[in-house]
């Protein structure tokens, strides 16, 4: 496994692509950002909604074995087999939410994917205000079929508030752009509204 | 289906059953020969032989020590290295449109203590020149091996000693260092004259020794102690020795002699002919444990290794009964020698009964069916692109395209 060094925000670099989402491999082991971060990757900027993290061994062919019977500590297993953190991976998952088109953000799926061995970026507070300014992107979140998909919005929600100057106005405005996608479903609207808050 | 496994089944219960029979005669000879071992003498054991050179029809090791010794592990070191180097090989196909083989070594190093760290590498290399796929007669152009079967065996042999040898220099640690090589240190295939004394001097001369000879000189400067380790082992060298124990014919060893028309079974020495020296050891090794110190009397170590004939000792890591291999410059050093000891069995725990530094080197350096098949593949590709004619066995093509 290599570490990037030099830009502290890259995190990842895409291993598996398709229209709809991508996975990238994390630079450090447990190096993936929270469940619903706002990722980008390649220029122009594709941008992304983690919605699933995997640690697992880096050989699918290789199962993972218990090693700490006898350790002390967590640590102490890593400590005394240095081999470990060679042979694991932390993967992502993003689904892709928007991309940029010269100097405007389109919240719709890019003509092209991202490619692979794309650097994958975490966004800062900026990057993060600037996109989730516009709501539109929620329709791509609230359409896909991923495993505990509304556990991912509400996260990607408060995550997003903490971006804006105003957190309550944010989540007002993110609440009212779901009751407009959700109008049909409101179990599941209520669902997700009170994760956001 | 290919292999018939109802009648391989019913060959088999056959065959285990016999094996049952003759358990109490086992459990008797085995009792003997640990009374043997236990009670065995080193000058006289290698005196009995030194006395029948020439006249044993079996190979006996020469004990360093009394047979029987055991001894504990060493106290671990605070921080401490482990390297190991396997290979494995893409051996030259007929069936293949280009003449070419491939040989993959893999590494591992894994530093323990302090600042723990751990560093893998695979370096594949193609083989396509003359100078690859033959060993050549530098006296004579017209004399050449085709390095291929056992020959690329042994040159891939040769080739992990010298990127053990590299992968040492390149740690360029201080610290304690044992470096592993998976098997076993003697190239057994150079013994007698299958070979040409070319092929021996490039491989022994110019390839082992001198990797052995590079390891010599970083353990003048730092603690380096160089192994190999073979897992399950078969060899009965240690068993053979103790043979000459319970011969009592005069001359002693004369087995031509005394023993041609005997059948198996029912000569002296058959009590302890039956087991490899792993089993012998499976008894008398408590865990960590390792048996006392042997040198290989082989024609081909005794011919050729010089200043680093091979010892050998047994291992008790838990799980198995290990054989590790080192050269008389390690055996000669009580503190190399310790440290051998004590890191394997504390590899080999870390590891579940076998060295995790060697799982990890073998991890890197193995080529799977699927490699192999791409590996074909590459070659038709890479020519096709270079516009040139490639050409595959029907065989070959049949196995691609399996069909009814």
């Amino acid at each position: 496994m290599t570490t990037n060094n030099q830009e502290p925000n890259r995190i990842a670099e895409v291993v598996e692509t398709t229209t709809t989402g991508f996975t990238a491999q994390c630079y450090e082991l447990y190096g993936a950002p929270a469940l619903g971060s706002l990722v980008r990757v390649g220029d122009p900027a594709v941008y992304a909604v983690v919605h699933n993290v995997t640690t697992a061994a880096l050989d699918l062919g290789r199962r993972v074995m218990a090693r700490g019977a006898s350790e002390a500590t967590e640590e102490a297993v890593y400590h005394n087999n240095p081999q470990i953190s060679r042979l694991l991976a932390t993967h992502i998952e993003a689904l892709v939410v928007g991309h940029d088109v010269g100097d405007a953000t389109k919240y719709r799926l890019p003509s092209s994917p991202p490619r692979i061995h794309g650097f994958v970026y975490c966004c800062d507070a900026n990057e993060i205000a600037a996109f989730t300014d516009g709501l539109d992107y929620l329709h791509l979140l609230t359409s896909a079929s991923t495993p505990a998909i509304d556990e991912v919005i509400a996260a990607n929600l408060r995550l997003a508030a903490e971006s804006h100057s105003d957190p309550d106005a944010f989540r007002i405005r993110a609440g009212k752009a779901l009751a407009a996608e959700l109008a049909s479903d409101i179990a599941r609207l209520n669902a997700i509204l009170r994760g956001i808050s | 289906m290919a292999l018939d496994l109802y009648q391989t089944a019913a060959q088999l219960d056959a065959a285990t059953a016999h094996v049952g029979n003759r358990g109490d005669e086992r459990a008797r000879n085995m009792d003997i020969a640990l009374a043997t071992l236990r009670g065995a003498d080193a000058a006289t054991l290698n005196a009995r032989v030194d006395a029948a050179q020439g006249t044993l029809a079996f190979l006996p090791a020469e004990a360093v020590e009394d047979p029987g010794v055991t001894h504990s592990p060493g106290p671990l070191p605070d921080d401490f290295t482990v390297l190991a180097v396997d290979g494995s090989h893409i051996d030259v196909n007929r069936h293949l449109p280009l003449r070419c083989s491939l040989i993959n070594i893999g590494g591992c190093r894994l530093t323990y203590g302090a600042a723990p760290n751990a560093h893998m590498f695979s370096k594949p290399s193609l083989r396509t020149s003359d100078t690859d796929l033959y060993l050549a007669d530098p006296a004579s152009s017209a004399s050449r091996q085709p390095v291929e079967g056992a020959l690329m065996g042994l040159v891939r042999a040769v080739q992990e000693a010298d990127a053990l040898a590299d992968a040492v220099e390149e740690a360029g640690s201080d610290l304690p260092t044992l470096a592993l090589i998976d098997g076993t240190l003697v190239l057994w295939e150079l013994g007698g004259d299958r070979y040409p004394a070319y092929v021996r001097s490039q491989l022994m001369g110019n390839g082992m020794l001198a990797a052995l000879g590079r390891l010599r000189t970083m353990a003048q400067q730092r603690t380096v102690a160089a192994a190999s380790y073979i897992s399950l082992p078969n060899s009965s060298e240690v068993s053979n020795l103790l043979r000459l124990a319970l011969c009592d014919y005069d001359p002693m060893g004369d087995c031509q002699r005394h023993c041609r028309a005997f059948i198996p079974g029912d000569r002296h020495c058959d009590a302890v002919n039956e087991f490899t020296d792993r089993d012998l050891f499976s008894r008398t090794l408590a865990p960590g444990e390792r048996s006392a110190l042997f040198a290989s009397r082989s024609s081909v170590v005794r011919d050729s290794y010089g200043d680093h004939r091979v010892h050998f000792f047994y291992v008790n890591v838990e799980e198995e009964i290990g054989r590790v291999e080192v050269p008389a410059w390690v055996a000669d050093s009580p503190e190399l020698l310790e440290l051998t000891h004590t890191l394997v069995v504390d590899n080999a725990r870390r590891g579940d009964g076998y060295p995790v530094v060697l799982q990890e080197a073998h991890e890197q350096a193995v080529v799977t069916g699927a490699d192999r098949e791409a590996f074909a593949a590459m070659v038709e590709r890479a020519l096709e692109g270079q516009r040139l004619p490639v050409y595959t066995s029907q065989k070959q093509r049949s196995k691609r395209m399996r069909y009814v």
